[in-house]
């Protein structure tokens, strides 16, 4: 009879011990709630959540005592480590998309009212007047301290969130944890592979309704989706969304409704959703091209799905669109 | 004799647990109804909105504001809140939604649990 009650003892162990447990935190920081799961211990929620506040800290441009901001006020400043390699990054980020990613177009944005929640149109003249001072090639970088050109201010907030993703999963592959899920405000990167070996599936949100229109399996991926239905407001029937065409100042009219950008660092997937979107299907075709480490996925004003090759046998659509085609770009 | 006896205490014992996950399955809310409402990252609220039979409102305080949820046979929204950007009420119900309703203000979340849809969603 002991050796049963041992034997049974053993069996319940056994079956416990089989899935690492699970931490949940939510956060509120960088203007938005952020939802994590790791299979560890507590403390990489503490580092997860210290990240998240210390960035949004340092990067804030609606807080006037953040970097950023003494650096808009000022024109010129020391910035910390952290974010002045942010700065270089997202300056390579506006090269290689041409500018469709311009870190200096926030007085436009700001003019629009989407920083504040206090929506209004620029006129014609106030558009002109703040264009002039966007241009992400008159901002310098040297020895540690960034110089804006004259009116000229910057918002990293394109890429801010990227950057939290790739720093919140170095600090978990550096605690030991081999699985875990990381989601700021709709900002996806997924750590390893589930406790059960099988890839984590990201939903893609679907831009004309409130559910998903497909699911991406992925492991260690970030996957990053802008659309306009992020923050917008309508007047007079015309709905006006958050993503600013840093050419024309109005907002990106490029005929994709949302831009869903997969690869391995979040950084490059953040700033590059947004620049996708403003950039439109064909420019989007010729760098994905180009380069080797992203892929997309397109939805277009008319609800036209389109992938590139590398997520053939990852994405599945779902819900409505499901039996819908799925439009493969190609390299070759 | 004894050989036989713990076998049969072992396999007793994996019948009992297999009986028992039976019986934790069945009774179990259908996944996907089942909304948590947090205040503050903290789990205020559970409701099973295959239960509900009657609409009725939650009223939510927490550290910076009031939401009031109203709950109906399978779906959940805000209602009415005092926050400034009204976000939440704007969201509608929460039924087959893959994303939670947020108040950032108020730091309310409502959210759907498990389910058969993804781990999570981007957008």
């Amino acid at each position: 009879m002991r050796r049963a009650a041992i034997a049974a003892a053993l069996l319940a162990l056994f079956l416990c011990s089989c899935a690492p447990q699970a931490r949940e935190r939510t956060v509120f920081a960088m203007d938005t709630v952020s939802e994590l799961r790791v299979y560890g211990g507590e403390a990489l929620l503490d580092d997860a959540q210290e990240i998240l506040e210390g960035l949004e800290k340092s990067l804030s441009v609606t807080d006037p005592d953040s970097e950023i901001s003494a650096l808009n006020a000022a024109g010129s400043a020391r910035l910390s480590p952290t974010a002045l390699e942010l700065v270089e990054e997202a300056l390579e980020l506006c090269r290689i998309t041409d500018g469709a990613l311009d870190i200096t177009v926030y007085p436009v944005v700001r003019a629009w009212g989407f920083t504040t929640g206090t929506y209004r149109i620029p006129g014609r003249e106030e558009l002109k007047e703040l264009l002039a001072r966007v241009d992400y090639t008159g901002v310098s970088v040297s020895s540690g301290t960034v110089s804006l050109p004259h009116g000229a201010m910057i918002d990293l907030g394109s890429v801010a969130k990227g950057l939290a993703s790739d720093a919140i999963r170095d600090a978990w592959v550096e605690g030991g944890a081999k699985s875990g899920l990381i989601n700021l405000g709709g900002n996806v990167y997924a750590l390893g592979s589930k406790p059960d070996g099988s890839p984590w599936r990201v939903g893609v949100r679907d831009p004309f309704g409130e559910s998903y229109l497909g699911v991406l399996e992925v492991r260690d991926a970030a996957v990053v989706t802008s659309g306009g239905y992020e923050r917008y407001f309508e007047q007079d029937g015309q709905v006006y969304w958050h993503i600013i065409d840093p050419k024309t100042g109005y907002p990106a009219d490029s005929g994709l409704s949302s831009v869903t950008v997969v690869g391995r660092e979040g950084l490059l997937c953040d700033g590059l959703s947004t620049a996708v979107f403003v950039m439109g299907k064909n420019a989007a075709e010729r760098l994905w091209r180009s380069r080797g480490d992203f892929d997309l996925v397109l939805v277009t004003g008319e609800g036209e799905v389109y992938i590139t090759e590398g997520l053939e046998d990852c994405f599945t659509l779902s819900g409505t669109y499901a039996g819908k085609e799925v439009k493969v770009i190609r390299r070759g | 004799m004894v050989k036989t006896r713990t076998w049969a205490a072992v396999i007793g014992c994996i019948l009992l647990l297999a009986g028992a996950a039976a019986v934790w399955l069945w009774l179990r809310p259908a996944p996907g109804h089942v909304a948590e409402i947090y205040s503050d990252g903290a789990l205020r609220y559970t409701v099973d909105l295959d239960r509900v039979r009657e609409p009725r409102r939650l009223t939510v305080e927490g550290p910076r504001g009031v939401n009031v949820i109203l709950i109906e046979p399978g779906r959940i929204r805000v209602e009415s809140a005092d926050c400034p950007d009204q976000v939440c009420v704007n969201a509608g119900w929460l039924s087959d939604s893959a994303s939670p309703i947020v108040c950032l203000p108020h730091r309310l979340v409502i959210r759907l649990t498990g389910g058969a849809g993804p781990d999570t969603t981007a957008g």
